[in-house]
Formats: C-alpha cells, structure tokens, sequence
C-alpha cells in the first residue's frame, strides 16, 4: 500500500535520513520505533508531503506521490496525526472534527461519521462545543484521533499517541487504534513505548540515527537482544 | 447643562459610529496577519486604492459610493490575490527570508502603490459630493450625519456576513484553521497556499469595504493610506493580534476615543489619542482585549 524507497531527507544542510526503506500493505499495523531524535518524525513528515526529499521515493496505491505537495497526498487517504496533536485549539471540538472531513466524500458521510466517533469517545460528543483548547491531554489525543478518522482515511499515520498520557490511558488509548484497524484501516504508528506497541503490531521498524536498523514481526522484536538492551533496559 | 449633554451624546455616537468602520479595515488586516503572521503594512494603500476605484466610478460614471463599494470590493479582491501570490508568496518561499522580514516587503508594495496611484491623480485632495453627503438625522437634539450612519449599519452588516462565513463554511473554518495551525491545516487537506491567497484577498476587499464607506466622510489623496496603515495596526494590536472580535470592538474603541479627542481636547489632537491608548495598552494590556475576554 504505502512503500517508501531508499529515502534520503535533510533539514537544509543537515541529513537526518540516510537511504530508508519500508513499507506498510493494506490492513496490516505497522509500527516505526526508536529513540529520541532518531528521525520518526522526519520520516512521517516526508510522507505527508511537509518535507521533501532529496532522494529516494515514495509510493501510495501505485501511484508516485514524492513531489506531491501536503493537501494532495490527504486527498489520497493518508492521514497523519501529529506528534502533540496540533489541534486547532481556538475552534470547538465540533469544528476540529469538521475540519477532518473537507473532502466531498468524507463531507458527504460528515454526519455519520461524527456520530461514529461519537459513540467512540463519547467524551467529544460531551465536550463537542467547548474549544479544543481546553480540553485536557487525553481528551486532545481522542480529538486528534477523531479528526483524522472523520476523513475516512485508507492509511492513517500516528506519532506517538501516547505522548504525555498517564498510563491507564495510553493503554486505553491503544486499545481504541487496535479497534480502529481491526476495522479495515490500515496503520502506521510512530511509538516510544516500545514493549505495548510491540505487542499490539503486526510489524515493525527500528529507525537507528536515520537508518532502519532492524525489522519484523513484533514477537521476533520483542525478543531481539539489542532491541531489549536498547529500548526495554533488560 | 443640558447643551453639554447632547454634545457628549453625539460625540460618543460619532465616535461609535466612525469606528465601526475603522472595525472593518483593521478586521482585515487581522485576518491577514492571523494566517500569515506579518503585519500587512500595505492595507492603508489598499483600502486608499479602493477608495479610488469607488471614486473614478462616482466621478466618471456617476454610480453612488455604495453601489461603487461592490466594484471596489472584487476588484481589490483579486488585487490582494496577485501580491499575495506573485509578490510576497516569493518571499515566503526562500528559506533564508525570516517571516519577520516579509514585513518589508510590504512597505514595499505600500510604496509602489502609492506612488502609482500618485502618478495618475497628482496629489490632489479630492472627494465625492453625494444628494445626502450632508444630510443630518435628529436622535432628540442630537444631530448625526446620514453617510455615518449609513456606513455603521452596512459596516456592521459586512462584519457579521463575515463571522458567519469564518464559523459556518468549510473554507471560512480552513482560513481559521490555517491560522491557528498550519501544518496541521496541511494534514486535513487544506491547500494552504490557496487559502492564505484568498485570506489576503479577502483582507484586501475588507478594506476597500472600509475605504469606500469613508470616502463620503474622508478627502482622498494618495498618501490618506498611511493614516489607515497605522489606524488598523493600532486596533489590531489593542485587539490582540489575529483577533477578529478584538479588531472589531478595537475600532470601536478607537473611534470613540478619537471622538472625544477631537470634541474635547482639540481636533488637531483626535489621532495622538489613538496612539496614546495604543501606548497605554501595550503597557498595561500586552494582550489586548483578547486577553480580557480569555480571562
Ligand atoms: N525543523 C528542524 N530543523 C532542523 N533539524 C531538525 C528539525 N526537526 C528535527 N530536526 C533534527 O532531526 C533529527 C530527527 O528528528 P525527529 O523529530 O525526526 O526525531 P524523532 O525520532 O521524531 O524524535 P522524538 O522521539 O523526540 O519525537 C533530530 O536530530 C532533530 O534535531
Ligand atoms: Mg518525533
């Protein structure tokens, strides 16, 4: 579905990928893991059309979509939620879910879909005229969710979802992404907290100082000596 | 006793009345700067041009001013598309020009604007004489003009034709969006050069707006865009930058106090004590009147 070719990225002069690889197939829950700064974001970004590349491709459904800028790869069906949920936060919970469904056909199942979400996090539909604003962390992390799914998106990107949760939460919270791919979309979620993810993903990818490092099914991962040292302190 | 009275009385429904129009302008330039976050320092030139468009229809064409606005108003429409998207969306572009600098460029654009419209008009003061430009409405012993009235009620018919289209459609909620976050506004699909092309647009618009239903009130010459240059930065920084509520109670605001200004201090005086509140909220009220209403 989503396969992303040798990709090389840089913040002006400062290369921050070297020669990525990876893709994700439909339905599948895959998970980008590594260590602060190691590039998650970057590499999230790039695919979403804010960063451009400076070499390599990247592909959706067939289709090139390297040099397509951000609002088109949207139209496509990738949605990214931020890192930090960049909620519009002067606008009501009701507007920022809308603003999820600018597309016609998302706008045509706007209604529907809102109460869907509704019924999810029921939380919004308490909150729905309140500005995003004042909403408290885990309420914005189910708002940001929501707003992606209110574009009925074929590929939706998660950066770490958990940020800032208390634990009961962010377990809360996975639960509520393991639903919303079991119900046919398709992930890829950027995480630090390694062990919960993966045991919930269908695979992974270690990004290592811009380069993938290692790959594979999350039970192989769990057990890897490195990644236990590196990331789970064993 | 009783003649003083009715002076203060008309003085503050003056000064309300007049700053429902400087409202308009100074929402203008606070939607601009919401999205792009620069100070447009051409939106004097703007509504000046507009001004002029309303005037060559009056004089050459004899349309009446209000009739003229809404050919003003399309025409600096597409004006402010163009020197957004082929002037300063050049700037934007290279990574070296910091947004703080992009301000320039609009002095820039201030500049070729004023002079251009120097080069057909002269310096002239001129104005448009209409059957009412001085007509007068009696509320008790108190006597207002008619293009003062005229221009509040339409001024504040635009203003909330404007909240409705900012709070009810997709693309009034994506400039908004835009504004408060754009790369997350990118992440849903807005295409946010576009939407930044048509806030300008719309700024400028809002201002030939503003300008046309001064010109009955106001002499027109090409330099009268500096007095509204600093009359709009003024209310949107009383406001609170990228407020669009603050803007419209700030013009309010600064039409009253540029009233009694003039009514009881000296009318040479009216503008110093618009920078003086400019100078007294910066002090005591950073924030402006968005800051209040956020309590
Ligand atoms: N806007 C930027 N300009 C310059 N360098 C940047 C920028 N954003 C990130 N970097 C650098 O790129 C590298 C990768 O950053 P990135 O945000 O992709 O990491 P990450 O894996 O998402 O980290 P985290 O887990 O902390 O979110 C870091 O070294 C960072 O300093
Ligand atoms: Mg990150």
């Amino acid at each position: 579905m989503l396969r992303v070719t040798n990709i090389d990225v840089a913040y002006k002069d400062v290369q921050v990928l070297w020669d990525v690889t990876f893709e994700v197939n439909q339905g599948e829950f895959v998970a980008l893991l590594g260590a602060n700064g190691a590039g998650k974001t970057t590499t999230l970004n790039a695919i979403s059309g804010l960063l451009k590349v400076k070499k390599g491709s990247i592909e959706f459904l067939g289709k090139d979509i390297t040099q397509l800028p951000g609002y088109k790869i949207a139209e496509l069906g990738i949605i990214h939620v931020p890192e930090g949920r960049r909620l519009f936060p002067e606008m009501t919970v009701r507007e920022n879910l809308e603003m999820g469904s600018l597309f016609p056909e998302a706008k045509a199942k706007r209604k529907d879909t809102m109460k869907k979400i509704f019924e999810q996090f029921p939380i919004l539909e308490e909150k729905q005229y309140k500005e995003a604003g004042t909403l408290s962390g885990g309420q914005q992390q189910m708002l940001a969710l929501g707003r992606g799914l209110m574009a009925l998106p074929k590929l939706l990107i998660l950066d770490e979802p958990s940020l800032g949760l208390a634990p009961v939460l962010v377990t809360q919270i996975f639960e509520q992404i393991k639903e919303i791919n079991n119900e046919g979309v398709t992930v890829l979620q950027v995480e630090q907290n390694v062990v919960q993810t993966l045991k919930m993903c269908h695979r992974a990818y270690v990004l290592e100082n811009g380069k993938i490092y290692t790959q594979g099914t999350g039970e192989k991962l769990l057990n890897d000596e490195h990644i236990k040292q590196a990331y789970l302190g064993i | 006793m009783e003649d003083a009275w009715i002076k203060f009385g008309q003085t503050v429904i003056c000064g309300i009345l007049l700053g429902g129009m400087y409202s308009l302008i100074a929402i203008g330039m606070t939607l601009i700067m919401g999205v792009m976050k620069i100070v447009n320092l051409a939106h004097g030139a703007l509504v000046m041009v507009g001004m002029y468009v309303v005037y060559i229809c009056a004089t050459n064409y004899g349309i009446d001013p209000y009739i003229g606005m809404f050919i003003a108003m399309p025409v600096l429409f597409f004006l402010g598309c163009l020197i957004q998207k082929y002037m300063i969306n050049r700037l934007v572009e290279v990574d070296s020009i910091l947004p703080e600098n992009q301000v320039l460029l609009t002095v820039g654009i201030m500049l070729v604007l004023t002079e251009g419209i120097r080069l057909f008009f002269k310096s002239d003061y001129r104005s448009v004489v209409t059957s009412y430009s001085s007509d007068t409405l009696y509320i008790g012993a108190m006597s207002i003009s008619v293009p003062l009235v005229i221009g509040f009620i339409i001024a504040m018919a635009f203003t909330f034709l404007l909240h409705m289209f900012l709070t009810k459609s997709d693309l009034g909620k994506s400039i908004r969006a835009t504004a408060q976050d754009r790369d997350a506004a990118i992440f849903m699909g807005v295409n946010s050069s576009k939407i930044t092309m048509i806030t300008f647009g719309l700024g400028a618009a809002l201002a030939a707006a503003g300008g046309s239903l001064l010109l009955p009130l106001f002499y027109l010459f090409p330099d009268v865009g500096h007095l509204f240059t600093a009359k709009s930065f003024i209310i949107t920084i009383l406001g609170g930058l990228g407020s669009t509520w603050g803007a419209a109670i700030g013009g309010l605001v600064i039409g009253l106090s540029e009233s009694l200004g003039a009514t009881y201090i000296s009318m040479g005086y009216k503008d110093v004590v618009g920078l003086v509140m400019f100078i007294l909220v910066l002090l005591f009220l950073p924030g402006g009147i968005r800051s209040l209403v956020k309590r």
